[in-house]
């Protein structure tokens, strides 16, 4: 036992023949139960979590203060104008959208793939996928003008009125797309959460505690006859999560890709959008996982190769997006359109060039770091790197949006400011990812805590103790 | 609970043993038959432009199906997959038959270099005259002879040796059982895969999308990938049900391998479906005058040029039909009922390169309306004597190249790692 | 845990309390597994396993059967496919309905029910009910939410959902019997066995929750009530101005006078004339007033327009009721134009059009005698007032008129008669024409033919 504690707590290394524990440290059931526990049971948590607590409520507060001025004053406290309709709201949609979807991707498509892996980061890359889809949806509702009239977005029978929405917009489609993406995660995260909120009841200390967990565990046992129909309940929601995350990024990218506008009406955005999605989701995913892993002393759960094999992942979407990057310019060469290869060359080298390159410069080569195993697994360049990452896919879309600045017409040009407002909201709407996400961490299980244990040692090393003498030894 | 087995191979049989001798000539002789009727069949009908047009779609079908299996083994080795290892030779030895596919391009690029505009169009420049000065220089700077056959050799040398750097460590370690093969395999797969995806996107462009000379689309390598990856998931099925019909690697291969291959088989038939929808959407719905052509031309509904039913054949028979049939766990564990399957499967794989590539002999044979609305000029070019035989000459061929490189190779790697996990996985 | 423990101890050893169950506690997974098998061997069938993470195996140690939630999904998918694809077809492909009609426009040249539009929504409404359909299939399957379950009131068991394993023998089982179950479950490696009892606490919700409950249950119809009643009100006040910069806009609005440019003592005007906007451009046609074709909007047959425009119905007025001099009369169409499909639908939009326009003077017979006529005829005997009556529909010589003729009489007016083009639009004018050649054809009856019409209707009729 003693001399094999070096290799049981590093699980980096590469041996084809055998898989890497994914808890590390010897855990019991228990002592799985009691460190993600002991999050809700403290009395109070760390001081980092009250600070980034206050300033994250102090963002929300200026969102708030933001959004009653625009509720009193109207869209014109954007900086959106001809020729740019679209400004910062719709770069910050499409960015915080993309943010939500690592989450599903953790808990879906890594469900389907069987990587056993994602099983310590779901829980909480699910949540940062709600709360990313909740800042998303924030900006384009706010900026549907007449928000008292928002439900004219849906198709409501109106009497009188006569009027539904067009069907053949894909501004609709959004609305389908994130409505849809909201209500699926949340059924996920929530189902999933069930066995473990079934935990935390059962320690629940205090009579409160013991009434919200037991009204929101609705009476969980993990009974076997329960557990089966929930495994198919969790693989066909899985099946169903993964196109529909694939959908709304697609349609996302529909909004740009089905005008005719040189620089947006690109056939590939569909797949490239959603590879970005994920790239971006990964990189915040790193973002906030390493500093809860250390706050809340997950080192033995979320495991050095965890965050490894989400920095491989960061890397080879950001490939994924840079060959896009490389499609696009061909594309604008080949096929010979004058307008297509002016918004290319405009796009490098034009009025908003320099976003250009922070984006080329954050997105496809600062990833490139991650080739290095050292950047891989040393946690604050990682950090960094993330942000970078992150930075970068912000760029991404704002890039995008500017091919309005120069459409056909060199007579409608014109280039786009953003306003206070703009800045502030955009500010304000990582107030409100962060007040939500430290709630998160503060009242619910952070970490899948049942699915960890199924791919705990204890439980895998159980399955083949009586056949195989190499693993029993070689624990 | 279930036993586990040991990580040994308990096959009676392993590899083609000795059919291989016979499979060669065999597949030799239908090529031979197959592509000689095809030719003399096409001569009353525009003679090496039609036989070549018909090649093409047979080729291409089998060469974006081995590079999906090219793909898979760098995907297996990338993510260290254990459950594959019994499936991964199989597809190791389709990827191989990439360097033999070089040989059955020279038909197509032979006429190419030697200046012969019967299946690309853009050989004669003269298809540009009366274009700008600025797009003539664009085309003919991509899309000249020279280059074009720079870049297809490129393109198979690349895949060549990535394939043969696989099917040779692989063996090798079936020899010395060394585990830092595998380790190499893994670490060498992340560049490859990033080289492997560039030569798929200008393969794709050079191959299919430069038949039509003006036609663009930064979705097409997605959709000549997806195609590739669903038919070598369908093919990879095929041929491990028929290896174990006729008596081989019956161990090794479990229905869990099956049950995993129909489920990635099933995935890839919606990632297809995926993007042949967007790709058309975002063309249908802008509706440019310089892209929508391409589609405008196959859902013509005029009686006799009538690529509207095979637009529509793709849309069930490559997506809706597979989908739903697919579906079903049973279904994805019988393998009978596979077998079926995936050769519906790959037909349709066929069909989807026919829709892509024969328009194009439509527009060039007569017709000068690209748009396609003069039906007189345009016939539909498929014929029984001509596509059919070339489709199963071609398939020889390909089955004399792909029991060549097998030989009497084992089928199964005999010491890879994970082994064990692999024939002891089972699905949830 | 023991506080609550010490309430619970009375009530399980209670006289009335039965035996439900036997708990029995293993340390893990694996050992529940064999258990479980133990079980089923031994004949049991009424026994569940619990445990802090789904063991793998332990279905076939049970003998669980496969779940049909993929069948109820699926068939739900299915369902929510044709829904969908009705909802977008409805909805803007049709727009003539009783209730919430649809509504029909025209975007970027695409037909109104374009498939490959209406494929992303059909997706989205899919995933959504799927995914409804598998979150809350695979709750009511479970028999869950459950308020209260005996088992949860043994201290021991609430290690089931952090690292104990257990299995519960049902006491209804024909194989239980106390004792030897308790044996068997030694026997089959249990860490520790307890009872469970009936729960005889009162498990009914307190009277004054209920009524919270019922209250909040109606609380939530308001809104929706609310909604439905002030959907279709009118007001008489002015709405809500939120936002009233949206609602007054700062702008130009054509044929007013533009800003100034200059100063306030040197005004400059933006354009030399003044205006805010420029006048289009001579020849320019506002949308849908584009009226090339004769036949159709004009009612004569194309290029036989009389060179000089007629003298229009106001001049006649404006005689004094003066005879009108004939003007010169185009070549009238005598059959519908093409745009135009005469069937029994449109003949009765004719008819209803005729009742609303015409029937005040012409009478619903059309034989000239409605209200206005009657009094006017009247007022005109007494000499109060000048009147040309109206005209009879059945007067042969309108019976003779093509049909082009009595379109363009219906459009610009005949003698005191005057235009209706500014009311009815185009095709409703045609209808109306079509409802007065069929009004022609049946003739005018007669009283007595009346009177015989009522009397084969009365006996029926009563």
């Amino acid at each position: 036992m003693a001399a094999s504690v070096d290799l049981s707590l590093d699980n980096t290394y590469e041996d084809p023949s055998r898989r890497a524990d994914l808890v590390l440290g010897g855990m019991t059931y228990g002592d799985i139960t009691d460190n993600v526990a002991e999050i809700w049971e403290a009395g109070r948590p760390p001081t980092a979590w009250y600070i980034v607590f206050g300033i994250a409520v102090v963002l929300l507060g200026i969102l708030g203060v933001c959004l009653l001025h625009l509720f009193f004053m109207g869209v014109g406290v954007w900086g959106n104008n001809n020729p740019v309709y679209w400004g910062f709201p719709i770069v910050n949609f499409v960015f915080w959208v993309g943010i939500g979807h690592a989450g599903t991707l953790i808990s879906a498509i890594l469900f389907l793939f069987r990587q056993n892996w994602r099983t310590s980061i779901n829980r909480a890359a699910e949540a940062m996928t709600i709360f990313a889809v909740v800042c998303a949806g924030l900006f384009p509702g706010v900026h549907i003008g007449r928000i008292w009239v928002f439900y004219w977005l849906f198709p409501v029978p109106t009497e009188h009125l006569a009027m539904w929405p067009n069907f053949r917009s894909p501004l609709l489609w959004d609305v389908f797309a994130v409505g849809t993406y909201a209500t699926v995660s949340l059924l996920f995260w929530y189902m999933g959460m069930v066995p473990d909120i079934a935990t935390f009841r059962d320690r629940a200390k205090t009579k409160l505690q013991k009434i919200i967990y037991g009204v929101l565990s609705l009476g969980w046992t993990g009974s076997a006859r329960a557990w089966h129909r929930y495994e198919m309940a969790y693989t066909i929601l899985a099946a169903l999560a993964t196109p529909l995350v694939l959908s709304v990024h697609t349609i996302v990218s529909f909004d740009f890709a089905v005008s005719q506008l040189p620089g947006w009406h690109t056939t590939i955005f569909p797949p490239y959008f959603v590879a970005g999605a994920i790239f971006s989701g990964f990189a915040m995913v790193v973002t906030l996982l390493v500093p809860c892993r250390s706050l809340f002393k997950l080192e033995r759960l979320i495991t050095i190769r965890h965050l490894e094999n989400m920095n491989k992942i960061i890397m080879a979407t950001g490939l994924m997006v840079g060959t896009a990057y490389g499609i696009e310019f061909f594309i604008a060469w080949y096929g010979g359109v004058d307008y297509e290869r002016f918004a290319f060359i405009n796009r490098a080298f034009g009025n908003y060039g320099i976003s250009y390159w922070i984006m080329v410069t954050c997105n496809v080569f600062i990833p490139q770091l991650f080739w290095i195993r050292w950047f891989r697994t040393n946690l604050v360049a990682m950090v960094i790197i993330s942000i970078f990452v992150n930075i970068g896919m912000w760029f991404e879309r704002f890039v995008i949006l500017m091919s309005l600045t120069r459409d056909f017409l060199p007579s409608s040009w014109g280039n786009f400011y953003p306003s206070m407002i703009d800045i502030l909201m955009l500010i304000g709407s990582f107030g409100l990812f962060f007040t939500l996400f430290c709630l998160f961490c503060r009242f619910l299980p952070i970490i899948a805590i049942s699915e960890v244990k199924n791919v705990s040692p204890q439980t895998l090393h159980a399955h083949g103790h009586d056949h195989h003498e190499e693993h029993a030894t070689a624990h | 609970m279930h036993s586990r087995r040991p990580g040994k191979i308990t096959s009676p049989i392993v590899s083609l043993s000795t059919s291989y001798v016979r499979l060669i000539p065999l597949g030799l002789l239908i090529g031979a038959a197959g592509l000689g009727l095809a030719y003399f069949m096409s001569i009353p009908q525009g003679g090496l432009k039609r036989f070549s047009y018909s090649y093409l779609v047979t080729y291409c079908s089998l060469l974006s199906m081995s590079v999906g299996c090219l793909f898979f083994v760098t995907v297996q080795h990338l993510t260290r997959a254990g459950w594959s290892v019994t499936v991964r030779r199989i597809a190791e030895i389709f990827a191989m038959c990439l360097i033999p596919m070089f040989v059955l391009f020279l038909p197509i690029l032979l006429p190419v270099m030697m200046q012969r505009d019967d299946v690309y169009q853009w050989v004669n420049p003269a298809w540009l005259a009366g274009d700008r000065e600025m797009f003539r220089e664009i085309k003919n700077a991509y899309l000249n002879p020279t280059w074009f056959a720079v870049r297809i050799v490129t393109y198979f040398v690349i895949w060549g040796m990535m394939a043969y750097s696989f099917f040779g460590k692989s063996l090798q370690q079936d020899k010395t059982a060394d585990p830092q093969l595998s380790r190499k395999m893994q670490k060498s797969a992340t560049w490859k895969m990033i080289i492997l995806a560039a030569t798929i996107v200008f393969a794709s462009f050079d191959l299919e999308m430069s038949l039509s000379p003006r036609w663009f689309s930064t979705m097409f390598p997605v959709y000549f990938f997806a195609g590739g990856v669903m038919s070598a998931m369908a093919v990879l099925i095929l041929t491990a049900a028929l290896l174990q019909r006729s008596g081989r690697v019956t161990d090794e291969i479990t229905v869990e391998h099956y049950h995993d291959l129909a489920k990635l088989t099933f995935g890839f038939i919606f990632f297809w479906g995926y993007i042949a929808f967007s790709q058309f959407m975002l063309i249908w719905y802008a509706n440019l005058p310089e892209e929508t052509f391409w589609y405008k031309f196959r859902m013509g509904d005029s009686a006799s040029s009538g690529w509207i039913f095979w637009s529509l054949m793709l849309l069930f028979g490559h997506l809706l039909i597979p989908f739903l049939a697919m579906m079903a766990r049973t279904v994805r564990r019988n393998k009978t009922y596979l077998l079926f399957a995936t050769i519906f499967i790959l037909c349709m794989h066929w069909v989807d390169h026919f829709w892509i590539i024969m328009p194009q002999l439509n527009i060039t044979m007569g017709a000068t309306d690209v748009s396609g609305s003069d039906p007189a000029a345009n016939p539909l070019p498929f014929s029984w004597l001509i596509d059919v035989p070339c489709a199963i000459g071609l398939l020889g061929v390909y089955v004399a190249m792909f029991s060549a490189i097998a030989a009497d190779r084992p089928l199964v790697p005999l010491h890879d790692p994970r082994l064990e996990e692999a024939l002891n996985y089972r699905n949830a | 845990m023991a506080h609550s423990h010490k309430h619970e101890k009375p009530v399980e050893t209670g006289p009335k309390s039965r035996l439900i169950s036997l708990v029995a506690q293993f340390d893990d997974p694996h050992a529940l597994v064999v258990a479980c098998d133990r079980a089923r061997e031994a004949g049991y069938k009424q026994f569940d396993a619990y445990s802090p993470f789904p063991v793998h195996g332990i279905d076939d140690a049970i003998g669980i059967r496969r779940t049909r939630l993929p069948f109820f999904v699926l068939a739900v998918a299915l369902g929510a496919c044709v829904f969908a694809l009705f909802l977008q077809y409805y909805v803007n492909a049709t727009d003539e309905s009783p209730i919430f009609p649809g509504y029909k426009f025209f975007i970027s040249g695409k037909p109104l029910f374009s498939l490959p539009a209406n494929i992303p929504v059909t997706f989205e409404i899919i995933v959504l009910s799927s995914a409804f359909a598998t979150f809350f299939g695979m709750w009511i399957l479970n028999g869950l939410p459950r308020l209260a379950n005996p088992l949860q009131r043994i201290p021991m068991f609430r290690r089931a959902t952090n690292d104990k394993f257990f299995l519960v023998l049902e006491a209804k089982d024909d194989k239980f019997s106390e004792n030897r179950s308790r044996q068997q479950l030694e026997e089959w490696g249990a860490t520790a066995i307890e009872e469970c009892h009936e729960d005889l606490t009162d498990q009914k919700i307190p009277a004054g929750l209920r009524r919270a409950g019922i209250l909040l249950l109606f609380a939530l119809l308001l809104p929706p009530a609310l909604i439905y009643r002030v959907s279709g009100m009118t007001y008489r006040q002015p709405r809500l101005h939120v936002v009233p910069d949206m609602d007054w806009q700062d702008r130009y609005n054509p044929q007013t006078r533009g800003p100034n440019i200059g100063t306030p003592e040197r005004p400059r005007p933006l354009f030399a004339d003044g205006r805010a906007m420029r006048k289009p451009v001579p020849g320019t046609i506002a949308r849908g007033d584009l009226t090339e074709n004769d036949e159709y909007f004009r009612g004569y047959k194309t290029g036989t327009a009389p060179s000089e425009s007629q003298s229009g119905p106001y001049a006649a007025i404006q005689d004094g009721m003066a005879a009108p001099e004939t003007p010169p009369e185009p070549e009238w169409v005598d059959v519908f134009p093409e745009d135009i499909t005469v069937d029994a639908d449109f003949v009765k939009r004719g008819k209803q059009r005729f009742e609303i326009y015409c029937v005040a003077c012409h009478g619903y017979d059309g034989n000239g005698e409605g209200l206005v006529n009657q009094r006017a005829v009247s007022l005109a005997a007494t000499g109060d007032a000048a009147w040309t009556a109206a005209k009879s529909l059945h007067d042969p010589a309108v019976k003779s008129q093509p049909v082009g003729r009595i379109f363009d009489t219906i459009s610009n007016g005949r003698a005191t008669m005057g235009p209706y083009k500014d009311q009815i639009p185009v095709k409703d004018r045609w209808a109306i024409a079509a409802y007065v050649k069929a009004l022609q054809k049946t003739g005018i009856k007669s009283p007595a033919d009346l009177a015989n019409d009522q009397g084969t209707a009365t006996p029926a009729g009563n």
